[in-house]
């Protein structure tokens, strides 16, 4: 039986047609990516540029309120405050300030102060 | 035939001319590609590349508790490109002028696009004029925001279509890009005159990158300069067509390196209580200038140095010859009585006398080699013991014991206690005062009497109370510490200094005699019995000194001082006070002036400093002035 040539012939021959089909959507979707690509960095770049300006933005902030604490702070400005409120505030008289020596640890060692406290009774540390 | 050649030559003559269209090319391609390449690769780079300067921000100073005394601030320098502002002049410095606080004829004059040959002989324009610095942050954006919405004056309607789509362009690129800022910095000082002698102060000076650095012109800000500096970073990065910054196309990235925060000795509070006192005297006695210096004489460190009259560092116009001077380091003296600290100091160690020696004053007239001393009238002295010429300042008694020390002894004394020499702080401008203390050899016929009363030899006012210091410090003379550490931005020690011996100068022995008998120079007997402050026991030393006025010494100009420490047996403080030339004239007495302002910075000190009192009973208040008026030297 002779086969039929002419319908042969005429029959769509898919795999090249799909190979096309596939170097062209390759070829878009690479041209695609591409311009997205670009446009992503150029939006993060912008993203970038932004975000650097506000920190710098917000360092210079930082550093004009910490300066403005420190002055707020310091003895000069807390004098003059002190002063413009007329608190009646003023230094003490040395004979005011009371000193306590502070205890040596190796004396109270070998007096065995720290036993001496431990064992004080409960009533008279009440009083 | 004939049309078949016809055709060959017009297909030659064509393919002629498209061969020398493509030489042509050719060359253009070679002359562009290769022989002007690096010329046009430099353009090229120029209009998409960028080269943008980040500013190093100036460290901080801070006193010994961390609070600040000096600091930069970020601010802008705006400037303007007068090729973009057209004829439009007029209506941009209307609206800048207020913003600027520039008059507005100046802004239109500076606004004026101007064209000029260069040395080279190409053509330059203006296309960027500084209208001003230190602008705030605030300020700036109210510029920008009143740039954005610059109404401008020309007509739209009566333009043609491509006048208004051109105009569209000049008034887009006027009202985003005339006017731009530059980041910049300005030094601010807190605390405004305060510490300013050691503080110093900046000056700004333009760089070649649009920029302006500030450099450090006195004090800290300038022997630290390198250090407070820091060094500026850069980046290189592809720009567009509006001059906006590409991220993705960024080469070169280096971070700017801020300057590293000093740390000082000084102490803010001991600082304002001295600069108060000061400021008080100042009014009172009048004098040319006052200065007060507290150390800490174990250690050496500073915590207050003042000079009045000073200056703000914040306003430049307040400094000139007479207010920037660090007259406690830069101006030598003579020192007058205090200096017999030095004199009876080395004989004592050179066990040459004792305390307990007499010594006879020769009723106040002393004849030495030609000439005669004279003392003052409430000064004939009899027979005085060396501790009692401390305390009543005998000048014939010390040119007596510096006679018996003799002058090389002395002399070595002298430079062991500092004199002569740069003491080594840590700041411009000081004096060492060597022409001054001049070896034993050159001395002359009469030094010997005169030096160890304190004239003929002069001394700066820190080399005087260190030399004090050490006397209080058991004989240890201890290098001035101005600066604590130096710390990164994060506050991550990058250095620190500490506590330096100079020398040994006396023994620890005579140290303790020396302060027996400066105990005695504030007892209702000496001359400085309102130098005492109450609750603690002081020690120290009046001196009142003749000027040198035209060649001779002058009997109205003196220069007054007191050098003291407390608690004498544990010395925490030593405060010296100096007054030049004040009102009282020739009744101007070390004691009387010098000693109050002491004992009032004195009592102010150890109340802030918490420093023990040695004396459990309140003393008496402090003799009044008048009575002992004659008796203080």
């Amino acid at each position: 039986m002779a086969k039929n040539r002419n319908s042969q012939s005429a029959s769509i021959r898919f795999g090249p047609a799909l190979a096309a089909l596939f170097a062209c959507f390759v070829i878009a979707g690479a041209a695609v990516g591409y311009v997205w690509q670009k446009g992503e960095i150029y939006r993060l770049g912008k993203q970038i540029r932004d975000r650097e300006s506000r920190l710098a933005q917000l360092q210079s902030d930082d550093k004009r309120l910490a300066d403005q604490l420190a002055l707020l702070h310091s003895p000069m400005a807390l004098d003059r405050r002190v002063q413009g409120l007329k608190l009646g505030l003023a230094p003490a008289h040395p004979m005011q300030v009371v000193r306590l020596p502070e205890p040596v640890l190796g004396s109270l060692e070998n007096k065995n102060s720290v036993l001496k406290f431990a064992a004080r009774p409960v009533e008279s540390t009440t009083q | 035939m004939i049309k078949r050649q016809q055709q060959i030559r017009r297909a030659l003559a064509l393919l002629a001319l498209l061969a020398f269209g493509f030489i042509g090319l050719g060359f253009r391609l070679v002359d562009l590609q290769v022989w002007r390449h690096d010329e046009l690769a430099k353009l090229a780079e120029k209009n998409s590349e960028q080269k943008i300067w980040q500013l190093a921000k100036r460290g901080d100073v801070l006193d010994a508790n961390g609070n600040l005394l000096a600091t930069s601030v970020p601010v802008k320098t705006v400037w303007a490109n007068p090729l973009l502002i057209g004829n439009q002049q007029a209506v941009v410095a209307r609206a800048l002028a207020p913003l600027l606080q520039m008059n507005e004829g100046d802004l239109y004059q500076r606004l004026l696009p101007r064209v000029w040959k260069n040395p080279k002989g190409e053509t330059a324009t203006n296309q960027y004029v500084v209208l001003q610095r230190k602008v705030s942050e605030g300020t700036w954006q109210k510029i920008y925001s009143t740039m954005t919405n610059l109404s401008l004056t020309a007509d739209e309607i009566k333009m043609s279509k491509t006048e208004r789509a051109n105009y569209k362009v000049f008034s887009r690129n006027l009202r985003q890009y005339a006017v731009s800022a530059e980041q910049d910095q300005s030094r601010v000082y807190p605390n405004g005159a305060l510490a300013a002698h050691v503080l110093g102060f900046v000056e700004s000076r333009d760089t070649t990158n649009h920029s302006s650095e500030l450099f450090g012109c006195d004090g800290i800000e300038k022997s630290f300069d390198s250090k407070l500096a820091g060094a500026s970073g850069w980046r290189v990065t592809g720009v567009d067509s509006r001059n906006r910054e590409l991220v993705a196309m960024r080469d070169e990235d280096v971070d700017a390196r801020d300057g590293l925060t000093v740390v000082l000795t000084i102490d803010s509070v001991v600082q304002n209580i001295v600069e108060s006192e000061l400021a008080k005297a100042m009014k009172e006695h009048e004098p040319v200038s006052i200065t007060g210096i507290v150390t800490r004489p174990r250690t050496g460190e500073i915590l207050a140095m003042a000079s009045l009259p000073d200056f703000n560092p914040n306003d430049l116009r307040t400094i000139n010859t007479n207010t920037e001077p660090n007259l406690a380091i830069s101006h030598v003296m003579e020192p007058g009585s205090t200096f017999k600290t030095i004199v009876i100091s080395g004989a004592l160690n050179e066990h040459v006398v004792s305390l307990n020696d007499t010594v006879f004053c020769e009723n106040g007239l002393f004849h030495y080699g030609g000439i005669t001393l004279h003392e003052s009238e409430s000064h004939h002295f009899g027979n005085l013991t060396v501790e009692q010429v401390l305390q009543k300042s005998s000048n014939i008694g010390a040119s007596k014991i510096g006679i018996k020390l003799q002058a090389p002894k002395l002399y070595d004394y002298m430079t062991d206690f500092g004199l002569g020499a740069f003491t080594g702080i840590p700041l411009p401008g000081e004096a060492s005062a060597k022409n001054y203390v001049r070896p034993a050899d050159k001395w002359g016929k009469y030094s010997i009497v005169q030096i160890p009363m304190g004239q003929g030899v002069a001394v700066t006012r820190l080399q005087m109370a260190m030399a004090v210091s050490a006397i209080a410090n058991d004989g240890v003379l201890m290098r001035p510490m101005l600066v604590k550490r130096l710390q990164d931005p994060d506050g991550n020690v990058v250095q620190q200094y500490e506590p330096q011996a100079v020398r040994h100068v006396i023994s620890e022995a005579t140290a303790k005699e020396m302060v027996e008998a400066l105990k005695t120079a504030v007892s209702d007997d000496g001359t400085a019995p309102l130098a005492r402050i109450a609750n603690y026991t002081v020690a120290g030393k009046t001196g009142t000194a003749q000027k040198v006025v035209n060649g001779t010494y002058s009997n109205d100009r003196f220069v007054v001082s007191f050098i003291g420490f407390f608690p004498a047996d544990d010395p925490q403080i030593c405060i010296s006070i100096v007054m030049d030339s004040p009102k009282e004239g020739g009744r101007a007495f070390g004691g009387a002036l010098c000693g109050p302002v002491f004992s009032k910075i004195g009592a102010a000190c150890a109340s802030y400093l918490n420093i023990p009192p040695d004396q459990n009973s309140q003393q008496p208040n402090p003799p009044p002035l008048v009575a002992k008026t004659q008796n203080l030297r």
